[in-house]
């Protein structure tokens, strides 16, 4: 055992105390709340999916004529096809909510302030990529609905001033959703965004560790000295036990509400309700509201706000006495959101 | 706490493992389609899978082998789109996007035709005065089956 | 929270993932359990058919259930796929989009399965419906009912005036429609516009079964649908020699019932059974008494009855059916099936004198005496059918065997023929000749126990001898037929010769009393009355 210890030491000069430092920095106390937790979801659900994603992709196989008969055969013949696809859906149902939850966790409170401007634009590129990663995944299926969304979707990508239809063209692979198209998003939905994700999360970890996290002070508790405690077991049991729970979670929805195959998409006959996946309802309803560029331009508009918000706020911390102004606009626009997406649930069109 | 763990995990991983496991091998059944008496050279029978595909099955020769017979996909490889023949042109054509396969199913113009997609053929057998289809489990189980 | 307690959750919720990960495992068992042991799994439905069996599971599920279990099902032949009919077929009518026929005949099963069609068309299965012309009827129509309809004796139970298939009266047919012809098979008919019958004889159909009397087609009864109205008289009807609207003549249901076709039932001997039985002709239970039919009993879990193909010496060899013998394939005779059993009958014990089985073309016993006549009329020997049967037998016996079995049931067959049934039979027409009996048949005693002798008691006899079953050769056979012979029909014969000479037929009723001496006086007979003479 020595001799195989030492051998191994040899070839990776890495002590035990040197792994210790590594995986075990002191995490302030107030992680001790569950509340701040979230950002370790994403992660856990992110590893879920690759995991399942990647047995998936055993199966798939991106062509019109093919893709849609894959899925099926993964739902009903393979063996155990239907749950790791239903975990697998399921997963990016959860991973996109906890994105969310976790963002706004940060917002409101003020995570993202100086010094950490950066990771919170980080965590916007992230947010942008789940969301992505979630949009071509759903339409890998190749179901009705799956097809008349991603057609849609590309409609809207054109109607981006100057540079939409050769977004268009670029995201299709052609004037229109044709045999180049699907090879695309799986593309993009396996290799691309999954890989820009990792490096993405990488770069989000690292400035966490380096920053270390903020540490936050309760009323009550400024007086106290910091009480910091090891991410090692302690904190590292806590998001365990966060993602044991999210796993059966997972299993129980993936067996209760397994996912199903819908009608195979028809290039031919538009389906009376075209919706897409929930997380978009937001942007869809928005759409519907404001149609063509002007509503596309207020989305682009509303995410570039998101994405350099540290610095706004700033701005109006420093420059007007309203310090608090970015938890009424938080309220505001998570507000708007729920209002939103509650709106396009709830009717047909 | 850790046999748990490994418990737990480690039969994910068997699920996973029972995954990639080949399921079933894919077989093929003979079904009955028609007498081969009934068709006539140079005319596509219509003909649906018991899941609903569409097979358009064809009489070439005058014999009464196999090789006289064809039977082709009736979905356009493109997009999924339904050909149909037109003995005017003896072709196949795919309205959506105006593919143009030839009458062995070989596409000849059009979007399938760049992305070299023929269409797709089925194994036919002759079994005395009749014609059968070789069908995966899938294609014979009906559409009602699978709800 | 303290890190035991963390612990003790991770742990808990570790379970409860395996758990969750368990009952993922049940649901994928059962959910392949339920794919692979659903019948409805393996069946293909085809598109055509798909409308008729959504509707029909409402209906008639039970029919839907059998055909979901039948081979047909299987390779994808549906219910229009047998139920089809053409333009200008008399039966043909507008059912939901599809131009169907209700009653499906040997010409709808040859469009896939000529060679077996044809087999059948040539079998003495297929002629069964000629009784319906034949002196047997006689009894069911006349002896046991009516021809005519006749009224009841005052208001009957069971029978509103006015109402019933013959306006209120008495159908004297009853018992041949229920009787006769559910086994023989009955003359498929239209009701018609008078409420009479249109069958096959008015419609004339051509060669491609289509009517050629546009006269007999105008006066079929349809109901509002366009339905062709089939006469309950004649319909159902699964007889196997059926005369058809078309022309065909037989039923393939007969022996492989609708609508699963099972071939494992049609290769047990109760399928034979609904015919094959009773008084006249028990051959099911003269098997079932043989060691064959002990043998299968016991091994009928050997008997592999629902292989694909069930070759005699190849699929089993246990032990034989009626099916093994007469019909079915085996490894000496190329695999071959049959569907005219005549083929490896080497006698007919059907008549009452049993005749060896040299057919000629059109399959009619050669009943010829000349050497050169027969041999000019014979296409198929006696002997050739034999041959084919000794090839089912050689499966388990050797030649010598089945040579002596052969030589013991022919000898039992000439035995029977030269001790009772020619003498009778000689004895009968003389009485007739000499008009001692009326032409009527069934209106004296002696012809009723003539026909027990030879109907009856001599089949069981003949049957039992070639099937091995000693009780029926012997008591329920000649036993029987001894005593029929000198207990009935010679006192009975003697009784009319002696009436006849007491009533002014003296040379008449001296024939037969010659007659019957001089038989008696036979070496074979002499024991019956040589003592009582001295």
């Amino acid at each position: 055992m020595s001799t195989l210890a030492r051998w191994l030491g040899e070839r990776v000069p890495l002590g035990r105390f040197d792994i210790k430092e590594l995986t075990n920095e002191p995490v302030p106390e107030h992680l001790k709340r569950w509340w701040w937790c979230l950002g370790g979801t994403p992660a856990y659900l992110f590893i879920v999916q690759i995991a399942t994603g990647i047995l998936l992709a055993f199966y798939y196989e991106p062509s019109a004529a093919r893709a849609y008969e894959s899925v099926r055969f993964v739902t009903e013949e393979a063996a155990y096809g239907w749950f790791l696809r239903g975990i697998h859906k399921w997963g990016a149902t959860l991973m996109i909510a906890a994105v969310i939850l976790h963002q706004m966790r940060v917002y409101f409170t003020g995570g993202y302030r100086r010094p950490r401007e950066l990771n919170w634009m980080v965590g916007m590129c992230l947010l942008v990529c789940t969301l992505t990663i979630g949009f071509t995944g759903y339409s890998l299926v190749y179901e009705q609905l799956s097809y008349w969304g991603a057609t849609v979707g590309a409609n809207i990508a054109a109607s981006v001033p100057v540079v939409g239809p050769w977004m268009k063209t670029l995201l299709l692979g052609g004037e229109e959703y044709g045999a180049q198209t699907l090879p695309r998003f799986f593309m993009l939905h396996a290799a691309v965004l999954p890989a820009l994700m990792i490096c993405l999360l990488v770069v989000h970890i690292a400035l966490i560790r380096l920053h270390g996290v903020t540490d936050l002070r309760f009323r009550g508790d400024e007086s106290k000295p910091p009480k910091p405690f090891l991410f090692y077991p302690d904190h590292f049991y806590t998001e365990l036990m966060i993602g044991l729970g999210l796993t059966v979670l997972l299993a129980a929805l993936a067996t209760i509400l397994p996912a199903t195959m819908g009608p195979k998409a028809d290039p031919l006959s538009t389906p009376e309700v075209i919706k897409p996946e929930w997380f978009f309802y937001v942007a869809f309803r928005w759409l519907k509201l404001f149609s063509g560029t002007a509503a596309v331009l207020s989305i682009g508009f509303v995410l570039f706000v998101m994405f350099v918000w540290p610095f706004i706020d700033a701005a109006i911390r420093k420059y007007t006495r309203f310090a608090e102004a970015s938890v009424w606009i938080g309220i505001a626009g998570a507000l708007s959101i729920i209002g939103l997406t509650v709106w396009e649930a709830a009717v047909a069109h | 706490m850790g046999g748990a763990l490994v418990a737990a995990y480690g039969s994910a991983a068997a699920v996973a493992g029972r995954y990639l496991f080949p399921a079933r091998p894919a077989g093929k059944r003979w079904i009955y389609v028609a007498q081969v008496a009934s068709l006539q050279r140079g005319h596509a029978l219509p003909w649906r899978t018991p899941s609903g595909e569409r097979v358009s099955i064809a009489r070439v020769g005058d014999g009464q082998s196999t090789d006289d017979f064809i039977a082709l996909s009736s979905t356009c490889p493109h997009l999924g789109c339904q050909v149909r023949y037109e003995s005017q042109h003896a072709r196949f054509f795919c309205p959506c996007h105006n593919g143009v396969f030839s009458p062995e199913g070989k596409a000849v113009s059009g979007p399938p035709a760049e992305a070299g997609q023929d269409l797709v053929r089925y194994a036919l057998r002759v079994d005395g005065p009749l014609l059968y289809i070789g069908l995966s489990e899938r294609q014979i189980a009906s559409a009602g089956q699978e709800a | 929270m303290s890190l035991d307690f963390k612990r003790i959750v991770i742990a808990t919720l570790s379970l409860m993932f395996l758990g969750s990960l368990l009952f993922v495992q049940w649901m994928e068992v059962s959910r392949r359990r339920a794919e692979t042991g659903e019948a409805g799994a393996h069946i293909a439905i085809p598109d055509s058919s798909r409308q008729c069996v959504d509707c029909h599971m409402q209906n008639t599920m039970g029919l839907v259930e059998h055909w979901k279990d039948s081979t047909h099902a299987e390779s994808g032949v549906g219910c229009v796929e047998c139920h089809q009919a053409e333009k200008g077929d008399a039966d043909g009518f507008e059912h939901y989009g599809a131009h169907i026929a209700v009653i499906v005949t040997p010409n709808d099963c040859a469009r896939c399965h000529p060679a077996e069609a044809q087999e059948f068309m040539a079998s003495h299965h297929a002629k069964g419906g000629n009784i319906l012309a034949s002196l047997d009827n006689f009894l069911a129509e006349v002896v046991e009912g009516s021809r005519a309809p006749f009224d009841p004796h005052a208001p009957t139970p069971g029978l509103a005036p006015g109402q019933g298939l013959v306006g209120g009266k008495v159908n004297g047919m009853a018992s041949a429609i229920s009787g006769c012809q559910q086994c023989h098979g009955g003359k498929v008919a239209f009701v018609s516009t008078d409420g009479g019958h249109v069958d096959v004889d008015d419609l004339k159909p051509g060669a491609d079964g289509k009517p050629t009397s546009q006269e007999a087609l105008a006066r079929i009864q349809r109901d509002p649908t366009g339905k062709p109205l089939l006469h309950p008289a004649t319909w159902p009807n699964s007889g196997i020699g059926r005369l058809n609207l078309d022309g065909s003549r037989g039923s393939c249901s007969a022996c492989h019932s609708r609508h699963d076709f099972s071939p494992r039932r049609a290769r047990q001997p109760e399928n034979c059974g609904k015919c094959h039985l009773g008084p006249d002709h028990p051959q099911k239970e003269v098997y079932e008494e043989s060691k064959h039919g002990v043998a299968y009993r016991d091994l009928i879990h050997d008997m592999n009855l629902d292989s694909d193909e069930w070759v005699l010496g190849k699929d089993y060899s246990a032990a034989p059916t009626c099916a093994t013998c007469h019909m079915s394939a085996n490894t000496r005779n190329g695999m071959k099936i049959t569907h005219d059993p005549g083929t490896r009958i080497s006698w007919t014990n059907r008549p009452p004198v049993s005749l060896v089985l040299d057919t000629d073309v059109h399959g009619e016993v050669v009943k010829a005496t000349d050497p050169a006549e027969r041999a000019k009329l014979i296409e198929d020997t006696a002997q050739a059918k034999r041959n084919r049967m000794r090839q089912v037998c050689s499966h388990c016996h050797n030649d010598s065997y089945v040579n002596a079995f052969y030589a013991q049931y022919d000898e039992f067959v000439v035995n029977y023929n030269e001790k009772f049934a020619r003498p009778g039979q000689a004895l009968m027409k003389l009485l007739l000749d000499k008009q001692l009996l009326t032409p009527a048949q069934f209106d004296e005693e002696i012809e009723w126990s003539w026909y027990y002798l030879w109907h009856h008691e001599g089949r069981r006899a003949r049957h039992g001898a070639s099937m091995m079953a000693p009780d029926y050769a012997h008591w329920h056979g000649m036993f029987e037929v001894a005593e029929r012979f000198y207990m009935a029909v010679i006192p009975q014969a003697r009784e009319l010769a002696e009436h006849a000479i007491a009533n002014g037929k003296e040379a008449q009723g001296k024939a037969v009393m010659e007659f019957i001496d001089e038989l008696l006086a036979r070496p074979e007979h002499r024991w019956f009355e040589q003592q009582k003479k001295h």
